[in-house]
């Protein structure tokens, strides 16, 4: 599903984002990609959604080699990836399902198809009921769980979470890792990006410990131990 | 797709509708600078239309020249490259005119009752094709060919009231061009500036949109369909002011022509012409000034 093959991030002599990554994730794999702030982690991330481009090696999604991709071509394969982060980027003027609905307007998806996927998103992160509510009438789990939904309504491929559980408490986390494992059980393949080891240590998945911009750890069913 | 670019275009006008206004404000005080320019200028050339008009050479002839020489001298002038129009008066005429003229004058009348014969000479009104070309003309009649048996030249010379007005119409236009520039750039400035604000108040939108794979053109679209609307709304606002403005001031200017110039329907005749091209203009200004802001500001 993602390849890195030699991939290096140098934004200028002193920064260097990552170096020398060579990573696979198959096909509806969980992987959490885990380390300290300044690890490379959401260069990572900026890669695989062609915010920047590498400085040198390769990086595919889904057989698609976007090492190159043209400017024009950005959007195709943003509609093909779902993105969560941490701060919830909805908009306060709009309902939960404007917001959800929103993606897919911007994206020229037809008023009758948006009227039968938002219901569908909503449902998987278990939202029906508040679809109506505007942000700042939910909690801090609810609004990442309308952000999942969202992320949802192109039925992405690939779902990357970047510490979507950053501004949340325990209880409201361990709620979004379940829906993220639920959607990974759907067919999605799911990368998780945190620093938070015990959301790792209690998934029981694929690890990757990046340091200083390289994997130093790669684990079948690793643990994050500081 | 395109609704809903519509639609995104008039969300950016209600939320930053202030803005909204002073940009059409601004627009609407360009737009009339420019057609009150273009207004001056048709006033002015009419102006000197009028007064052209009112220029002739008389050339009076004395009173042992026969009509039939007179007519062959006619044929003459006629054939210069410089005149339009020669009208001969024969003494007759001129004392109906005269007559006609000063009916109510009693003095003059009797005086032209006591005299035997007709004191009036036959006498020729020439009207050349430019006024450029008058002094050809006198030149021209001051040959021997013609000085013989002209008795006296009548030459109703405006041309320094004409210099004056050409003076005037070429400073103004001058002028008019300047403040013309002067509102352009203030114009594109605040296009510019609320292109800016504009892209500033969606900016989240605008990460979403992003994010979740909008193309660039549908992220950039609002904005010039924005700026589209107010070159749009400012021309409507200035033709809605304008042609009862120019009601107001119709019989004033006749007034001042001294002859009827229909300037309504100088604009309603001109109309797609005139306010095309301002439109054509604006949306030129407007679109460059959201381009720059758009490409400076707007990162996809």
């Amino acid at each position: 599903m993602v390849r890195f093959e030699n991939t290096t991030k140098i934004y200028s002599p002193n920064i260097v984002g990552i170096e020398d990554i060579n990573l696979y994730i198959k096909p509806r794999e969980f992987v959490s990609i885990v380390g300290q702030s300044g690890a490379g982690k959401s260069t990572l991330v900026k890669l695989l959604i062609a915010e920047e481009k590498p400085t040198s090696g390769r990086v595919i999604v889904g057989g698609w080699d976007i090492t190159h991709i043209k400017r024009s071509k950005i959007p195709i394969l943003r509609r093909q990836i779902g993105v969560v982060f941490q701060d919830f980027k909805l908009l306060p003027q709009k309902t939960i399902f404007e917001n959800i609905a929103f993606a897919s307007e911007v994206c020229g998806v037809p008023r009758k198809k948006i009227k039968k996927t938002v219901p569908q998103a909503l449902n998987i992160v278990g939202l029906n009921d508040k679809s109506n509510r505007y942000p700042f009438q939910l909690s801090g789990g609810e609004k990442q769980r309308v952000v999942i939904a969202r992320s949802l309504v192109h039925r992405p491929k690939l779902l990357i979470a970047d510490e979507p559980t950053g501004n949340l408490d325990s209880f409201n986390a361990e709620e979004i890792v379940n829906l993220l494992l639920r959607i990974n059980d759907f067919g999605t393949t799911v990368i998780l990006v945190t620093h938070n080891h015990d959301i790792v240590n209690s998934l029981n998945k694929r690890v990757v410990v990046l340091e200083g911009g390289r994997i130093v750890d790669d684990k079948k069913r690793g643990k994050y131990h500081i | 797709m395109f609704f809903r670019i519509i639609q995104f275009a008039f969300q950016d006008f209600y939320r930053n509708f202030w803005l909204a206004i002073i940009t059409i404000t601004m627009l609407v005080v360009t737009l009339f600078s420019v057609t009150a320019l273009v207004s001056l200028n048709v006033v002015s050339d009419q102006l000197v239309k009028s007064i052209e008009n009112k220029i002739d050479v008389t050339v009076y002839f004395k009173q042992d020249v026969d009509e039939s020489q007179i007519l062959k001298t006619r044929i003459g002038i006629l054939s210069l490259p410089e005149v339009k129009k020669v009208t001969f008066v024969n003494k007759n005429e001129a004392l109906v005119w005269l007559k006609e003229k000063y009916k109510n004058n009693q003095s003059i009348l009797s005086s032209v009752e006591i005299l035997d014969k007709n004191p009036l000479p036959n006498f020729f009104i020439i009207k050349a094709k430019n006024s450029e070309d008058y002094p050809k003309i006198l030149d021209e009649l001051n040959k021997d060919e013609y000085n013989k048996i002209i008795k006296k030249k009548g030459f109703n010379d405006h041309k320094i009231f004409i210099n004056k007005i050409s003076f005037i119409k070429d400073k103004t236009k001058k002028m008019g061009i300047i403040i013309i520039a002067i509102f352009s750039f203030i114009a594109s400035l605040i296009v510019f500036n609320t292109v800016r604000i504009a892209i500033y108040t969606h900016r989240n939108e605008i990460k979403i949109m992003r994010l979740v794979g909008a193309s660039d053109w549908f992220i950039r679209a609002p904005f010039l369909l924005e700026e589209f609307f107010y070159a749009f709304i400012s021309l409507l606002i200035l033709m809605s002011f304008f042609y009862p403005l120019l009601n107001f001031i119709q019989p004033h200017l006749n007034y001042f022509l001294e002859y009827n110039f229909d300037l309504i329907s100088y604009f309603k005749n001109n109309l797609f012409f005139i306010f095309g091209s301002e439109f054509v203009a604006v949306i030129l200004i407007n679109m460059i000034s959201s381009f720059l802001a758009i490409k400076k500001y707007l990162k996809v």
